[in-house]
C-alpha cells in the first residue's frame, strides 16, 4: 500500500499497523508511543498521541473491516510532527463537515490538526506538532 | 541507595504485579491502598516517583494527582498514572491533573512504565 502523504512532507519514522481485532488497538497504541518517542515527544504527549491513534483505530474497527493505521513523521517548514492516518472507505459520500465535527468532538483535545483529504475514499489525518513544550530534553537527532 | 517509589493502587493483586516490575529494575516500592493514604505518605516521606491508579476508593487518581501537583512539597515529584480508563476524556483528565505520563494497563504497560522511568531520569 502506498503511504498516505497528506499536505505535509513525510519523514521517518514511517510505521503502519493493520487493524483487524481489539488486540490490534493495543498494538496501534504501542506503535504511536514508539513513533512519538523517536520524534522526541515527552511521555505526556506520547500518551496523548497514543490515545488519538487508539481512538482512530477503534473507529476503524467498528466498521467491521480490516484497515490500516499509518503513523509517520511529517515536516512543515521547520516544524516536525507525527501524523496518524487511515483511509475510510465507509465514509465515502458522507458530508465532510459532519465527519470533521464528529472527529473534533472525539479527538480535538488530543491533536493539533484533524484533516479529511480525498473523496474516494476519504482519508482521516491527525497531526500533533512538536514544539519546545512538547519535546523531551536531550533528544539525539540521529536516534532513528 | 535505591530510589523509592510510592505506588497508590487499591487492588492487592495489581499492586503486587506493578511492585514486582518496579523492583525488577532496582527500585524500592511502598504501597498505599487509597488516595488519602497516598497523599499522606507522599507528604510524610516524599518519594522519587508516584505511580498512581485512576480508579481508587474515596478519592480517584485524578484528584490525588491534582492534590500532589498543587502542594509545593510534592509538586515536583513525577506522577505516572496507570489506568484501565484510556479513552480521550480520561487521558486528558490525567494529563491536565499534572500527570507526567498516562499508561493503560495492557500487555505493554510494564515496558512503557520502564521506558518512562528512564526518560524521567528515575532509571539510568
Amino acid at each position: 500500500m502506498v503511504p498516505i502523504t497528506g499536505p505535509y512532507n513525510m519523514r521517518p519514522p514511517i510505521m503502519k499497523v493493520n487493524v483487524e481485532d481489539s488486540m490490534d488497538i493495543m498494538i496501534v497504541r504501542d506503535t504511536a508511543r514508539r513513533a512519538s518517542s523517536l520524534l522526541g515527544f515527552t511521555p505526556a504527549h506520547r500518551a496523548q498521541l497514543a490515545t488519538a491513534a487508539a481512538t482512530l483505530a477503534e473507529l476503524v474497527l467498528k466498521t467491521g473491516d480490516a484497515h490500516t493505521i499509518n503513523l509517520n513523521g511529517v515536516v512543515n517548514g521547520i516544524k516536525i510532527g507525527l501524523q496518524i492516518s487511515s483511509e475510510t472507505p465507509w465514509l465515502t459520500g458522507v458530508s465532510s463537515n459532519n465527519i470533521l465535527v464528529a472527529l473534533r468532538s472525539k479527538l480535538g483535545d488530543l491533536v493539533d490538526e484533524i484533516l479529511l483529504i480525498g473523496e474516494n475514499p476519504p482519508t482521516i489525518l491527525v497531526v500533533m506538532w512538536l514544539d519546545s513544550t512538547r519535546a523531551q530534553a536531550n533528544i539525539d537527532d540521529d536516534s532513528e | 541507595m535505591a530510589l523509592e517509589v510510592l505506588l497508590v493502587e487499591d487492588s492487592k493483586t495489581q499492586a503486587a504485579q506493578i511492585k514486582e516490575t518496579l523492583e525488577s529494575v532496582g527500585l524500592r516500592v511502598r504501597v498505599a491502598y487509597d488516595g488519602p493514604e497516598g497523599i499522606r505518605d507522599a507528604l510524610d516521606n516524599p518519594p522519587a516517583l508516584v505511580v498512581l491508579d485512576v480508579k481508587l476508593p474515596t478519592m480517584d487518581g485524578f484528584q490525588v494527582c491534582r492534590r500532589l501537583k498543587r502542594n509545593p512539597a510534592t509538586q515536583d515529584i513525577p506522577v505516572i498514572m496507570l489506568t484501565e480508563k484510556a479513552g480521550p476524556k480520561a487521558t486528558m483528565s490525567g494529563l491536565r491533573a499534572g500527570a507526567d505520563d498516562y499508561i493503560p494497563k495492557d500487555i505493554f504497560a510494564s515496558e512503557h512504565l520502564i521506558g518512562t522511568l528512564q526518560e524521567l531520569g528515575i532509571l539510568e
